[in-house]
């Protein structure tokens, strides 16, 4: 059993001829929450998808429980299969129920019995609390809801580790909490986590570990509390107070 | 399926709910325009019955069993025809649209190559390559494949077209929620971005299912004994143009019309708004 569960080693990626990710060195331990923050443009969004792949780097290596993650094919599949990921927009797949979006993977790829996935499945939805959601369609559902399924559809595969890109930032603000709560019982139920966000008083709350970054690289990296009341960089506190007088 | 009253048209998007010196003017329009159909539809009577065109014996024939017989037998011709085009036409285009935007560059140039040739060429033309040249080159077929092949040729640049609008319709974070699950490429396409294309892109299909049938009315440069090519022989039987010609419209019309109510109740039924609340 490796101790560092996503491990990313001199991470280089280019967009055109901007470096939106300059040598990266991050690894997450099994069980860790790690929150990542920084203003907008940093890099952030980015550096989440390239963990499974979304992005592809152009120098560098990620793995993931010690497995360097390949660039195509079957085991490129495999390890994403592993790595559940909850994006900004939830993305649940609009043309299928709540149930089907959370069974349709587990029965595709891991090839469960339908009846075994569906019950699977309401056991997650009813962790999440929507299982009476189950049969609609996204539409049907607040932005909330729609993000809890998301949730919820990715633990269906029993991921390794979770990755979260802002889940809030698309969110009504009276369902933000929903969300982090869900998020957060994840945590304490020990779940790897890698957060990008900009809920501060949640990050404080859950993170093992803050990590700010600017302009594609990694700036400073510590515990929340430290990160928060005492942080380290000029450019991160110039960061926290230009959130903080918003 | 949704019922027409709940559903918003575009036209009420478009313009604000009529006032009463709207409502006034709209009916005014309506009344003159009524009015105007039916002074033509009297004119065309009058005409009709000038020219001797409504007489008897250019209409008797219509009561005798035999003609409906042999009406119904070229409109299942052409209901043959067309449907085998049709389908034809989807499986085509469907691989052209694969061609066109799968990761081989030579296949793209390939299929764009394609798509615009049988877009931009007459279907008649086509219809005259299996009528003349095709035999010449020593390949024997039937005529209602000298039908189908040249309809489904015509129309399967258009419907590659259609459906690779409705693949790009899809929002790219379907793909991306798909792939990070774990699934193929293939089965995400199968699975979650073909099914959604389908679904924005039916009423356009539909559309050009439509063109399909009214394209089978060349079937009489290939003799086939579609509905138009039957009707050819009823005219030149009892001497009767006009009348022949305009049952054969309204049952064309009538064709086309249940197409559309076809796409108008797919559309409907289909009607579970695929957008997600926050798609940014
Ligand atoms: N596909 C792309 N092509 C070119 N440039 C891109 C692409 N995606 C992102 N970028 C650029 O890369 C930089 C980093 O983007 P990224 O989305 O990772 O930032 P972020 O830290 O997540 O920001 P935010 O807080 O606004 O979400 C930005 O300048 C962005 O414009
Ligand atoms: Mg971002």
């Amino acid at each position: 059993m490796e101790e560092n569960i996503i491990e990313l080693k001199n991470v280089e990626k280019y967009f055109g001829t901007l470096h939106v990710l300059n040598n990266i060195n991050l690894s997450v331990k099994r069980g860790e929450v790690v929150v990542i923050i920084g203003p907008s443009g940093s890099g952030k969004s980015t550096l989440c998808r390239t963990v499974n792949r979304l992005e592809t780097i152009d120098s560098g290596e990620i793995f993931i429980d010690g497995e360097l993650m390949p660039e195509e094919g079957q085991e490129l599949a495999r390890i994403r299969s592993e790595v559940g990921m909850v994006f900004q927009s939830f993305n649940l797949f609009a043309h299928m129920t709540i149930l089907d979006n959370v069974t349709l993977a587990p029965r595709t790829v891991r090839k469960i019995p339908k009846a075994q996935a569906e019950k699977e499945a309401m056991e997650l939805l009813k962790r999440v609390g929507i299982e009476s959601q189950a049969g609609k369609v996204p539409a049907q559902l607040s932005g909330g809801q729609q993000q809890r399924a998301a949730i919820a559809r990715a633990l269906a595969m029993h991921p390794k580790a979770m990755l979260f890109d802002e889940p809030t930032s698309a969110l009504d603000p009276e369902m933000i909490n929903e969300v982090l709560d869900a998020m957060a019982e994840l945590a304490r139920d020990g779940m790897t986590m890698m957060i990008v966000t900009h809920e501060m008083n949640f990050a404080r709350r859950v993170a093992d570990r803050v990590i700010f970054m600017d302009q594609g690289q990694i700036i400073e990296e510590s515990t929340p509390d430290k990160f928060f009341d005492a942080p380290g960089t000029k450019r991160a506190r110039d960061f926290l107070s230009s959130i903080r007088t918003q | 399926m949704n019922k027409a009253g709940s559903r918003t048209y575009v036209r009420d998007a478009l313009f604000e709910k009529p006032g009463p010196k709207a409502l006034k003017k709209i009916r005014l329009v309506t009344a003159l325009s009524l009015a105007a159909l039916i002074l033509l539809i009297f004119l065309v009577i009058r005409q009709f019955y000038i020219t001797g065109q409504l007489d008897a014996r250019y209409w008797s024939f219509f009561l005798r069993f035999t003609t409906w017989r042999f009406l119904f037998i070229g409109l299942l011709g052409t209901v043959e025809a067309a449907s085998l085009g049709g389908v034809l036409a989807l499986i085509t285009g469907f691989l052209l649209m694969l061609a066109r935007i799968s990761k081989y560059r030579i296949l793209n140039i390939l299929s764009a190559a394609l798509i615009e040739f049988t877009r931009g060429v007459p279907t008649l033309l086509f219809i005259y390559f299996f009528f003349l040249v095709v035999p010449q080159m020593g390949i024997k077929m039937s005529a209602l494949w000298k039908v189908v092949f040249p309809v489904s040729i015509s129309a399967c640049g258009i419907v590659a077209e259609v459906l690779r609008s409705g693949v790009n319709a899809v929002p790219k974070g379907q793909r991306e929620a798909a792939i990070s699950l774990g699934m193929s490429e293939a089965a995400t396409f199968l699975r979650i971005i073909l099914p959604q294309a389908v679904r924005f892109v039916v009423p356009a299909l539909i559309s050009e299912l439509v063109i399909v049938v009214k394209d089978t009315t060349f079937a009489y440069v290939v003799s086939f004994p579609d509905l138009m090519q039957n009707a050819k022989v009823l005219i030149s039987n009892y001497d009767a143009l006009l009348s022949v010609y305009l049952v054969v419209a309204v049952i064309y019309i009538i064709i086309n019309y249940l197409l559309n109510q076809l796409s108008l109740y797919l559309a409907g039924r289909m009607d579970v708004s695929t957008v997600n609340v926050a798609e940014v």
